[in-house]
């Protein structure tokens, strides 16, 4: 993480910290304080020590809350379940003594709260969280875009929404945000009913986002819902593969802890991975 | 039923009720929803019409089905007005009782039945009239009721004119001036009753055409009745031998599809029951090619028994009135003949002929008068007249005919000397003579009936021995009626001819018996039996037994007031009934029996192409029936809608069956309750 104060991240730039990084060749100009003389004496040849740098972090918190949050499943719905990540997250982060900020991506963005450190700023941002309502159509992608211009700084940017847009309208959000130099996660939250839609009857299905109710048959549409369903998944995929995005898919009925182990380990298993190569 | 046609918008009706009674499901994920919609919208739609279209097809095929407004197979039926007035033409021949044997229903009853529920939806318009074919009278009716309960539309044994009936109809249409009329016939499409090649029809077609507005519909029920046989006598005569009596018959069975297979293997014995005063004799016959006779069938009498009455009787089959004939009989009176010649010799030989009966308990006699002494003949109680003299004209000629009017027989022998004298048309030519060996002979006799037939053995009558050498031709003149021939001569010289009558018998003979003309006496056992035959049946018509032909004019001018109904003793006809109804009357020594017309036996069944040829370019409907579909919903067209409403609906079900790609989608049912379940 690139931070302006030193802290608990690793920077993606080698800095001052205690922690051995690399040798590297030496250049004129470099700082001959980090140069190697034992391996000068071993080798005669010329290398300069490089360090870890460490620094603080900025955590900004994108949350959609477009109508479709309301959607629960099994007493959970995709808004509980986005409060609860988004808030542990902001919690842990603070502690941490990283700065935290939030974004609301309803429809006209009407919520934005920048990160900042202090125990006050969390308490606001908890109590923003907990008074969030599901309701209207999805505004994430112009609040995606905001967030990119908006955040000056590096910034870890986790996205919580269903993603219920154009995989290739996320795709520019995704590359403006990685363009901004941002670190950006997307917590994907759609249940799997959502997927199988599984259902034995004719059904009038109302959209939690205002638009018009559709009646529809399973028996005779249900084989291309999963199509449609299976090719945005796919091509979802492709976009955040494509972006360097970390993707990870919560279903209604996954545990808070789990989803929160598997969105920091995953990342540093990733981390791990990107140095070493 | 058109009331009922707002019933066909029930299933939009239902569909659009459903649409809002389907669980509504708050859903997120609608972005899928749309683009499978989209992915299926052309074939679904046009799926869901068509399954909409195929419920309002099965419905309105029911409400046709259902309120069958008329059975016949045009729709265009539908849209006509109702008339002003409605002719019944209705057929109550004897062969429209043929039964359907399971339900019971005669063709008749059944196209009154049916009749009546068409007119009771189409309405009759302000008078409704019944031409039946027995009386061939018309009779307004004042409701549709009295088609089903009046006399004069219950069994008869009579024939029909259909053409007949169809000119009282017209008559009585143009003396109303009636504008629109619907005209029923109702019908078995009996051939001879129909008189297809007559030339009826065309005045008929071209005077309906002239009139306009006459609407014809053929009630048809032309069904065939295979199995059906029918019973008839003839030839019923009493006759003494020695102390006591006997009774002689010819019997004969014809069975309906006789002329059409003939076929031996649905040949079959049949037991005739003979019943005189409740005694009661079987005979047993058997069907050849789907007819049998039996000549000179004997039955013993009490010698007491001078006069009766009996029946004869076969088992039921499918038309009860050709299962019984009735006859009567009696002491046969004296048969006087008269011999009319100019030549003594030849009249002593005609005498002779003519005086020794057959058997010797008839009594029989002849008698020779000159032609100048005509005015000495017993016309009335003179049997037959032998005729061989100059052809009758004036006054005698017209004795001549009343005497054959009132059944009886005259035969004429050519004169030596012929003077051109004429007779009802005929005259003789000159005398001459047969040159040739097989010239002389007989070429050709007719042995199925009339005065040449075969004997009761069904031996030939010995006429190939005789010669004939000289032959005074007959000439017809073209006003003349037809001569139908019973003998030629080679070259088709007529030898023996009968004249067409209704009633008697008028034949010519067109040589003389005795040599040097033919060798007609010589081999006298032909000439002998034509003499004797034509005796015969000059003699019947003066016996006190007399049996005749249900609606024949006969019948009609019997005065039955006089007579007492002796049969059928259980539920005996209407004395307005009698003439077209079977039946034995007796007033004192005199003898009726009733029977069906002969040309009830004729089965043959006119093509429904046929009938309807003769209906060309007027408005006609033929309705084709059976009576075995009487209590169904409807005929052809009528099963067709429902066939449609079946159709309709096996296609609405098709089209309601998941497809296989879609059956491979489809959730599990539990899951798919999980799913719900969780979602709520």
């Amino acid at each position: 993480m690139l931070g302006s104060v030193s802290g608990r991240h690793k920077s993606p730039v080698k800095g001052a910290s205690l922690e051995f990084a690399e040798y590297r060749k030496y250049v004129p100009g470099d700082d001959l304080r980090r140069m190697d003389w034992r391996a000068w004496g071993r080798s005669d040849r010329h290398y300069i020590r490089e360090f870890e740098a460490d620094t603080n972090l900025r955590l900004c918190l994108i949350v959609d809350t477009s109508g479709s949050l309301a959607f629960s499943a099994n007493g959970v719905s995709k808004l509980q379940l986005m409060k609860s990540l988004a808030g542990n997250l902001a919690y842990v982060a603070a502690k941490q003594g990283d700065a935290v900020g939030l974004y609301c991506a309803g429809k006209g963005f009407h919520t934005e709260i920048r990160p900042r450190r202090n125990a006050a700023h969390l308490r606001l941002l908890l109590d923003q969280l907990g008074n969030m309502r599901a309701e209207g159509e999805t505004g994430l992608d112009q609040a995606l875009h905001v967030a990119a211009e908006s955040i000056s700084q590096r910034a870890l940017v986790v996205v919580f929404s269903d993603l219920l847009l154009e995989p290739e309208i996320l795709r520019s959000c995704f590359q403006h945000l990685r363009f901004r130099k941002h670190d950006v996660v997307v917590c994907h939250l759609l249940d799997q009913s959502e997927v199988d839609f599984e259902f034995d009857r004719p059904m009038r299905f109302l959209d939690m986002e205002g638009g018009e109710p559709i009646m529809a048959d399973p028996g005779s549409v249900g084989r291309q819902y999963r199509q449609a369903a299976n090719e945005y998944l796919e091509n979802l995929a492709t976009v955040v593969r494509e972006t360097s995005v970390d993707y990870q898919r919560v279903n209604l009925g996954d545990a808070v802890g789990d989803v929160l182990s598997r969105l920091l380990l995953g990342r540093q298993v990733q981390r791990q991975r990107g140095s070493r190569r | 039923m058109i009331m009922a046609l707002p019933l066909a918008a029930l299933p939009v009706v239902i569909h659009l009720v459903h649409r809002n009674r389907h669980q509504s499901i708050p859903w997120a994920a609608t972005m899928f929803l749309r683009r499978a919609n989209s992915m299926n919208k052309g074939m679904a739609r046009l799926r869901y019409l068509m399954i909409l279209l195929a419920r309002v097809a099965a419905v309105l095929a029911l409400v046709f089905a259902v309120s069958r407004p008329l059975v016949s197979g045009k729709l265009s039926v539908l849209g006509m007005g109702r008339p002003d007035v409605t002719l019944v033409v209705l057929d109550r021949s004897a062969s429209m009782e043929s039964q359907d044997m399971q339900a019971g229903v005669s063709k008749r009853s059944a196209a009154l039945t049916k009749l009546v529920g068409l007119l009771n939806q189409r309405g009759y318009g302000s008078e409704l009239v019944l031409i039946d074919s027995a009386s061939d009278a018309l009779q307004e009716l004042d409701s549709l009721e009295g088609l089903l309960e009046l006399p004069v539309t219950q069994a008869t044994a009579t024939s029909s004119d259909i053409p007949a009936l169809l000119e009282t109809g017209l008559a009585y249409l143009k003396a109303n001036e009636v504008g629109r009329a619907d005209v029923w016939i109702c019908s078995d499409l009996r051939a001879k009753e129909w008189d297809i090649e007559g030339g009826r029809w065309d005045s008929l077609r071209n005077s309906f055409r002239e009139m306009g507005g006459v609407h014809q519909f053929l009630l048809a029920y032309g069904e065939s009745t295979p199995g059906n046989i029918s019973v008839r006598l003839s030839n019923v005569s009493r006759r003494s031998v020695g102390e006591g009596a006997e009774l002689v018959m010819d019997v004969h069975l014809e069975r309906d599809d006789a002329n059409d297979s003939g076929d031996a293997a649905t040949d079959r014995e049949v037991f005739v029951e003979i019943e005189i005063n409740a005694v009661r004799t079987v005979v047993e016959m058997e069907l050849n090619s789907g007819q049998a006779t039996l000549l000179g069938h004997r039955i013993p009498l009490d010698s007491s028994l001078h006069s009766g009455w009996g029946v004869a009787r076969i088992p039921e089959d499918s038309n009860p009135q050709d299962n019984e004939f009735y006859f009567v009989f009696a002491e046969a009176p004296e048969r006087k003949a008269v011999v009319v010649s100019e030549d003594r010799g030849l009249a002593a030989g005609f005498r002779l002929s003519l005086g020794v009966p057959l058997e010797p308990s008839l009594r029989q006699s002849a008698e020779w008068i000159h032609p100048s002494d005509t005015d000495q003949i017993d016309w009335e109680d003179t049997a037959m007249i032998l005729w061989q003299a100059p052809l009758p004209e004036g006054a005698n000629a017209e004795k001549i005919r009343k005497f054959v009017g009132s059944g009886r027989v005259v035969l004429f022998f050519p004169p030596q000397q012929i003077q051109g004298n004429r007779f009802m048309g005929v005259e003789w030519s000159a005398w001459q003579g047969v040159e040739g060996e097989s010239a002389r002979k007989l070429s050709w006799w007719r042995n199925d009936g009339d005065l040449l037939s075969h004997v009761g053995n069904g031996d030939p009558l010995p006429l190939s021995d005789l010669r004939v050498d000289r032959v005074c031709r007959l000439n017809g003149l073209p006003n003349s009626a037809p001569l139908t021939p019973l003998a030629r001569l080679a070259e088709d010289q007529i030898l023996v001819a009968r004249m067409g009558t209704d009633t008697g018998g008028l034949y010519f003979c067109a040589t003389l018996p005795s040599a040097p003309y033919s060798t007609m006496e010589r081999d006298a056992i032909a000439y002998y039996v034509m003499l004797q035959r034509a005796l015969l049946r000059g003699a019947e018509s003066l016996s006190p037994t007399s049996h005749i032909e249900a609606g024949s004019e006969q019948a009609k001018a019997l005065p039955f007031a006089d007579y007492e109904s002796v049969a059928p003793v259980v539920s005996a006809p209407l004395p307005s009934q009698r003439p077209f109804t079977s039946g034995v009357y007796r007033q004192d020594e005199a003898w009726v029996a009733i029977n069906r017309s002969s040309q009830e036996d004729a089965a043959e069944t006119a093509s429904g192409v046929a009938v309807d040829e003769l209906f060309a370019s007027l408005p006609y409907e033929r309705i084709d029936e059976s009576i075995a579909d009487s209590s169904s919903l409807a005929s052809e067209v009528w099963r067709g809608f429902l066939y449609l409403m079946a159709g309709a609906l096996i296609l609405e079900a098709l089209l309601c069956l998941p497809s296989k790609s879609a059956l491979d989608g489809v959730p599990d049912r539990s899951r798919a309750t999980k799913t719900r379940e969780r979602l709520a």
